[in-house]
């Protein structure tokens, strides 16, 4: 969080002091829908899905001549939705203070997965936050708590510098609520520092792609075992505070907060590999949602606020 | 106030055979919403007559009552224009043994 004091060569944005900060602070505050949020100097984008989709789309799988080449964990990604989140026994519960949030879906096989996107770009190297109240719960198809039928749930940053950056790095920033596996209850949190090999995709060497998501090279994030409010039906629901602050300067995680839990995030660290041709200063976040069961897992997500220090 | 409207992919590359749906998808914030349905390879076989169907609950559905004939050619496409549907759709087929298509099948809704 800014604290008044210039903190790096900003080329894009004004120079702050304490009269904005203070001031800044007292108009969030007083505002409902940006109080429960802790926001950077810019709000980069504040998304409360009573206004649609807010630019979160469906992470698309690349591909060249066909679509038969998109690789199989992109293939099954489907549109998030936007939802009051309806039950069948208790009707539409709706979101902290509206009545939709985002509704990130996954097919109804164990290990299937759904991820939504927002693309940006990025103007600063510098500190970025990424905050939101999400929850997630398994489809109710069943009378019980189904407390372990939803996998995992998380997000991601897509990041790359700019084009007179030097040798750098596409960094991909990887974090998920390890629910459950294999029907174990294990509610942790972990990194992934590593990707799966890329395979090109068709023959005219323009394009390539990863599955990044993939199950395996998950680690624990150390100290990072916590036990969230799932409630005690299938079809109740609590909102989460998810909070996580990386720097586009080192390229490094810089904390992460969930509800009042804030983590050692030292032992983190992010997916890098070569920079692409394409992808120059590229910021994009997403969230996803897999299942464990033969039963769709549902990420809600009410509320996304990102902002930077600039 | 411009309103709301969006595009949404509920298939995209599927080979369709037996009895095959899409994903369910809430759209209750929209009050019309057309699906189209468009074949990306050649059909294989006899190709039926689509079913809209709705759901109180995502789970459970039955038919809204549009059918949508499946294209027999390769690029065809299909519409249908539904309203009044509540907050779930999804798009359902049944296809005769050996029969099959791929498709993309997208929902366009608008509030």
């Amino acid at each position: 969080m800014n604290d008044g004091k210039e903190t790096g060569p900003l080329t894009n944005a004004p120079a702050f002091d304490d009269m904005e900060t203070a001031m800044l602070r007292a108009l969030r505050l007083a505002d409902p829908a940006l109080s429960r949020f802790d926001p950077m100097r810019r709000i980069i984008s504040h998304d409360d899905f009573a206004r649609g989709h807010c630019g979160w789309s469906q992470l698309v799988g690349n591909y060249e001549d066909t679509l038969d080449t998109m690789l199989p964990g992109y293939a099954q990604h489907t549109s998030a939705m936007l939802s009051t989140l309806g039950h069948w026994d208790a009707g539409s519960h709706g979101g902290v203070d509206s009545s939709y949030a985002l509704k990130i879906a996954t097919r109804p096989r164990p290990g299937a997965q759904n991820v939504a996107i927002k693309r940006l770009t990025m103007r600063e190297r510098c500190p970025i936050r990424f905050e939101a109240f999400v929850t997630f719960k398994p489809e109710a198809t069943e009378l019980k708590l189904s407390e372990a039928d939803v996998r995992s749930f998380g997000f991601l940053f897509d990041l790359q510098g700019g084009d007179e950056d030097g040798p750098i790095d596409r960094v991909m920033p990887h974090m998920r609520f390890l629910n459950a596996a294999d029907g174990k209850h294990l509610q942790k949190w972990q990194f992934k520092p590593e990707t799966t090999k890329f395979t090109a995709i068709g023959d005219s060497d323009k394009t390539a792609s990863h599955y990044h998501l993939a199950p395996d090279g998950w680690k624990d994030l150390p100290g990072g075992a916590q036990r969230l409010c799932y409630n005690e039906i299938a079809t109740k629901v609590n909102w989460t505070y998810l909070r996580f602050d990386f720097d586009l300067a080192e390229m490094k995680a810089l904390s992460f907060r969930c509800n009042d839990r804030e983590f050692d995030m030292s032992g983190f660290e992010p997916i890098r590999i070569p920079a692409m041709k394409n992808l120059w200063c590229m910021l994009n976040v997403c969230l996803f949602a897999e299942t464990d069961v033969a039963k769709r897992a549902f990420l809600y997500v009410d509320s996304v606020c990102i902002s930077g220090d600039f | 106030m411009l309103s709301e409207n969006f595009t949404a992919i509920l298939a995209r590359n599927e080979d369709w055979s037996a009895v095959a749906t899409t994903e369910p998808y809430e759209a209750g914030w929209a009050r019309e919403a057309v699906i189209f349905v468009r074949t990306l390879k050649e059909p294989q076989g006899p190709q039926p007559k689509a079913i809209v169907e709705l759901s109180p609950d995502g789970i459970r559905w039955l038919p809204e009552g549009s059918l949508l004939q499946l294209p027999e050619t390769k690029d065809g496409i299909a519409m249908a224009r539904i309203a009044h549907f509540g907050n779930w759709l999804r798009l359902r087929a049944v296809f005769d043994d050996g029969a099959s298509s791929t498709v993309i099948v997208t929902l366009h809704l608008k509030s």
